[in-house]
Order: structure tokens, then sequence, then C-alpha cells
């Protein structure tokens, strides 16, 4: 039943652009779509307590990785997205590895995240001959094809995009099924306990951040992609690492849909405010915005989404698996 | 080259003056409260904005006008432990320091709308003064000294007074301070307002120095957030003497590469100490 209304919101989804052909709702979808993936792909580890607050780094690395490779070389942003996900996978190896094997978790581990975003972004100002410094690059024009991810009309980005996110979103139910899973948990919970009974904590703590990482930046690519812009503010340091960690908690990091709703939340609330009331008034949504987190963080931990869909269990009878 | 070493070197030692005092709040509070202020470099922006506002457009004295800006910190700092950070006491940690960083956006993005996201900065002229070839700007030394009597006053403050002794009581052990009769409450609350004031004052010692936008206060967060760390959270003397390594490391660096690999220096010291040494340099005991 739930798998049915699943697939039936999903095909929903899939045929809106027919119904609906208007670039403008569409345009803003796709950037739904793009946030969610990231937004997903830092779930994967911030559900196990595993919070980072520098995936922006990872975001970074996959554009820049793809977009330098696209416009000096024409390499197909297809094999810039793997080469950018191996390179963040790699970095998130070394700092996972010195992290888990020193033992620096919870706060700690959310403090050094958030230096890594910060020297990141340095990093690419700072190589500014290549990176074009704080103002970033456009990528070249090329002719419109699936190879270098560059179409006439909006509607195949919607598919991309959406395509991207259920393949997130498969990926987390891979992960959900293993033995994986069971162990992070268990680490999460007690990591000393678990390591007693010999879960392997540093191994799968660093797979999952590495699958993370690497997810990540291929949202990255997509999103520099998809505006056809890389600049290092927009794409790494702390601005975007906060917003991703925010997204997901917004929504509930602890459930499949959760960081997709937050991150549609709070899409549509900027773009809504912005149309509607102007750009000066895009600060005050991202006040109320800021006012919301806070009070969610304080009074309901578990995200927007996480609460209702525990409160609907509540009421229903279930009991609740977590 | 000895030369460009030798200014890099004194402005170091200015610039760590100033840090000191930056990390001495965030470090006050850490170490009583046991809360990351995430949101600290960002209070110190909106301290000088209401400077900005206050001398630029009701054409208030500047001595008067730092003043306000000292007494509206406290006050904002205050406020926010009773809204946010007194409800966070009991949470863990990591929500602590997410609730602190949505704080974070709620202060920039209110310095966006009232005073748009351009430069504003006021006009000081004053002079630079040279001994030997060492430049020497006096706003520079102007923040170190004025820094260095500010943390005399609240070494006072801290060794000299009730309030400091209930404090220092209150970091050490909240339960026994409980039992001398103090309130932790209100410890935690006044310990708030002092270090919030003390980005009121930083606020009026930058203000000759930098223009102030509202992406201003992060790297201040992230420089204050480095400084405590190398010197272990919570220690004040570490965090003193932490300050002016940074200071002299940030200032070489940037004299003999970019400016940005003096932050990325920085922040690597930072990412090294939390790994190999999260006691900090002058802690004693494991803290992690």
């Amino acid at each position: 039943m739930k798998r049915l209304s699943f697939l039936f919101v999903i095909g929903l989804i899939a045929l809106f652009p027919v119904v609906h052909p208007s670039p403008y709702t569409l345009h803003i979808a796709t950037l739904i779509f793009i946030w969610a993936f990231i937004a997903t792909a830092w779930s994967y580890m911030g559900r196990f307590e595993l919070i980072s607050l520098g995936h922006g780094a990872f975001l970074g690395i996959g554009a820049y990785t793809a977009g330098l490779l696209f416009n000096n070389a024409g390499v197909s942003p297809w094999v810039g997205m793997i080469l950018g996900a191996l390179i963040a996978a790699g970095l998130a190896g070394i700092i996972g590895f010195a992290c888990f094997r020193f033992g620096v978790i919870g706060d700690y581990f959310a403090l050094l995240t958030l230096a890594l975003g910060e020297i990141t972004t340095l990093v690419l100002v700072a190589f500014r001959e290549h990176t074009g410094g704080s103002l970033g690059f456009t990528l070249n024009k090329v002719e419109p094809s699936l190879w270098a991810l560059k179409f006439t009309n909006k509607v195949s980005f919607y598919y991309v995009s959406l395509a991207f996110l259920l393949a997130a979103w498969f990926l987390w139910i891979v992960i959900d099924r293993s033995k994986m899973q069971k162990g992070l948990r268990a680490i999460g919970e007690d990591e000393i306990a678990a390591s007693t009974l010999g879960v392997r904590i540093v191994r799968y703590k660093l797979y999952i951040y590495m699958i993370s990482a690497s997810v990540t930046s291929m949202g990255g690519v997509l999103y520099a992609w998809y505006i056809s812009y890389i600049n290092p503010h927009t794409l790494s340091g702390v601005g975007p690492s906060l917003d991703i960690a925010f997204k997901s908690i917004l929504g509930g990091m602890f459930n499949l849909l959760g960081p997709a709703i937050g991150s549609a939340l709070i899409v549509i609330l900027e773009e809504y405010v912005r149309v509607v009331y102007g750009a000066k008034f895009v600060g005050i949504s991202q006040i109320a915005y800021g006012m919301v987190l806070v009070l969610l963080i304080m009074f309901l931990p578990r995200g927007i989404y996480g609460s209702l869909s525990a409160l609907f269990k509540k009421m229903s009878g279930l009991s609740d698996r977590k | 080259m000895t030369v460009l070493i030798l200014n890099a070197l004194v402005n170091g030692i200015l610039l760590g003056g100033v840090l000191a005092l930056l990390a001495f709040g965030m470090n006050l509070i850490f170490g009583v409260v046991k809360v990351i202020h995430m949101a600290y470099g960002q209070s110190v922006m909106l301290g000088m904005y209401v400077i900005y506002t206050l001398t630029e457009i009701y054409n208030v004295p500047l001595i008067s006008s730092c003043l306000i800006a000292v007494i509206a910190m406290t006050l904002l700092g205050g406020l926010m432990h009773l809204l946010v950070v007194q409800k966070l006491l009991t949470a863990n940690r990591l929500n602590q320091l997410l609730a602190l960083a949505g704080l974070i956006i709620v202060y920039e993005n209110f310095a966006q709308v009232i005073w748009g996201a351009d430069l504003r900065g006021i006009p000081v002229f004053l002079p630079v003064f040279n001994i030997g070839e060492v430049f020497i700007k006096t706003s520079n030394l102007i923040a170190f000294i004025g820094s260095l009597v500010v943390l005399g006053l609240l070494y006072f403050f801290l060794h000299k007074t009730y309030i400091g002794l209930a404090i220092r009581a209150t970091a050490q052990d909240v339960e026994c301070a409980r039992l001398m009769g103090i309130n932790p409450k209100k410890i935690y609350l006044t310990t708030m307002m002092v270090g919030s004031a003390m980005t009121g004052v930083i606020a009026a010692f930058f203000t000759p120095i930098y223009s102030v936008h509202p992406h201003f206060g992060g790297s201040f967060t992230m420089m204050a957030f480095i400084i405590v760390v190398l010197g272990g959270m919570g220690n004040l003397m570490g965090g003193f003497i932490g300050a002016f390594v940074i200071g002299i490391v940030t200032s070489l660096t940037g004299a003999l590469a970019s400016i940005e690999a003096a932050e990325i220096v920085a922040l690597i010291i930072f990412v090294l100490v939390v790994l190999i040494r999260p006691q900090g340099l002058m802690g004693g005991k494991q803290t992690r």
C-alpha cells in the first residue's frame, strides 16, 4: 500500500511537465530536486549522529572538478562528475580516517568539518588564475546534448535531476537494508558499547562518510550545470554547508523523505517571498527561516516531516520503530 | 625582507591583542555556560552596525555610540540567553551547536534587511607612525592597548569581585557552586551578558579598522574558535597565549604568501589541534 502510493506520487511528478509545461514551475521543481538530492546525501550520515557542517567542501570539489575539466579540456560533465566524486571520496577518506581514528565525534566533528568547508573555499579562491577567485566562472557555451548535460528546454533537466533524486533515494534504501546500517545505528546510540560488540566503528563511519561525500559532489555538478555558473561562495564554505545541514534537519533527517521535504519548503518559501515581496524581503524570509530552525532544533529535533510522521504513526496505533 | 617580517611580526602582536579579547568572551561562555557561541562574530558585526548607525545617521559622538553599542550587545546577549540558550542547556551538545548556528542566519539576514549588503564604515582618520622602518597604524595600537586594558579589567572582575568568584566557582563545579548558595541560572545569564558585552567592546575597537558588511562576522567566529580550541576550551590563559600565536602566524603568512594562505594555515592548525591535542596546547586533561 505504502509502496503503491509512493509510486503513484512519483508517477504524478514524472507526468507533471506534460500536464503543466510552465518553465517557471519546472525551474522551481528542478531546484527542489537538486537540493533534495544534496540534502538526502547529507542525511546518509547525518541520521547516524555524524553531523557534518562542511559538506559545502564536497559540493565545491564536484562542481570545480567537472567545471574546470569541461572548460579547459572539453571533458564531459559525466566524466567530471565521476572524477569529482572520487576526489571527494578520497578527501572524505583522509579526513574521516583521521577523525574517526582519533575518536573525534559529535560537536568536535561538526566543528572540524566546518573548518574543512572553509578551507576548501579559501583554496578555491586562492588559485584564482584557474578558478576565477571569488568571482567564479561561467561554463562554456556548447551545442546542447545529454553528453554535455546542456539542453534546449527545461523539461530535460527536470527529468535528469528527478532521476538523480530517485537514485539517491534508492541508495538510501540500499544502505538502510545493509548490515552497515545496523552497525552505524548502534554506533550512533552508544559508540563504546557498539565497539565492544565487535562493530567496526572506524570502517563503517568511513564508508558512510565517503558515500555521502561523493554523492554530494555529484549534486554540486548538477547544481553548477543547472545554473551554468560556478562561484566559491554559493558552492562551498560555511553558508552552503550550513544550508545543506539545515534543509535536512528542517525536514527531518531520520526519514527518507524528510530532507526532500525540507529542501522543498525552503526553496518554495524563498521563491515565494522573492516573487511576491521583492528581493529585499528575501532577507526577512531568511530571518523567519532561521528562527523556525532554532525553534525546531529546540522543540522538534526530528524535523517537520519526521515529527509529523511519528505523530501519524502514534495516532494510527503503530509503534514507532526508532 | 627582514623589514617585511619585522612589520608583520609587530602587526601580528597587535592583532593578537584584539584576538585575545575576541576569544576571551567565547571562552568565558564556553567555560561557564558550556555552550559554543556560534554567532559570536555575528554579534560583533551587529555591534559595528549599531555604532555606524548612531554616528553616521544620528550624529552621536563616536565614544558615546561605542558605549551604547556595548550596552546594546550586553542586552542582546541576555535576551539570546533567556530565549534560546537557557532552554538548550539540557539538550545535547550538537543541538546546542546547531541552534546557535541557526542564529547566524537570523543575525546576518537581519543586518542585510536593515543595512543592506554594502560596506559600511565610519571615516576615522588616524595617523600611521613609524619606529625606524616598522610602520604602526594608530587604530591598531589603540585596539591593542584597549584590549589589554579590558582584559585586565576582566581579570580583576573575575578574581576580585563576588560575582567573578561565583562565575569561576560555577565553571569549576555547578553542583558545588549550588551548595555554596550560588544560583547557576543567574550566573549563566551574567556570563552570557559579560561575554556579549565583549562583542560590543570589540565592535568599538574594530570600527576604525574595518568596514562592516552582513557577512563580516563569519571569519571572526572562526578565528575565535581556532584560538579557543588552540588554548584549550574554557582555559582563559591558554586562549590568551593562543591569540598571540594565531595573530603572529596569520600575520606572517599573510605578509609572506597571501591572505587566503594565512586563513588556511590558521584553519589547518585548528584541524590538527582537534585531531591530535583536543585538550588544547595549554589544557591539562582530556576534554573531548
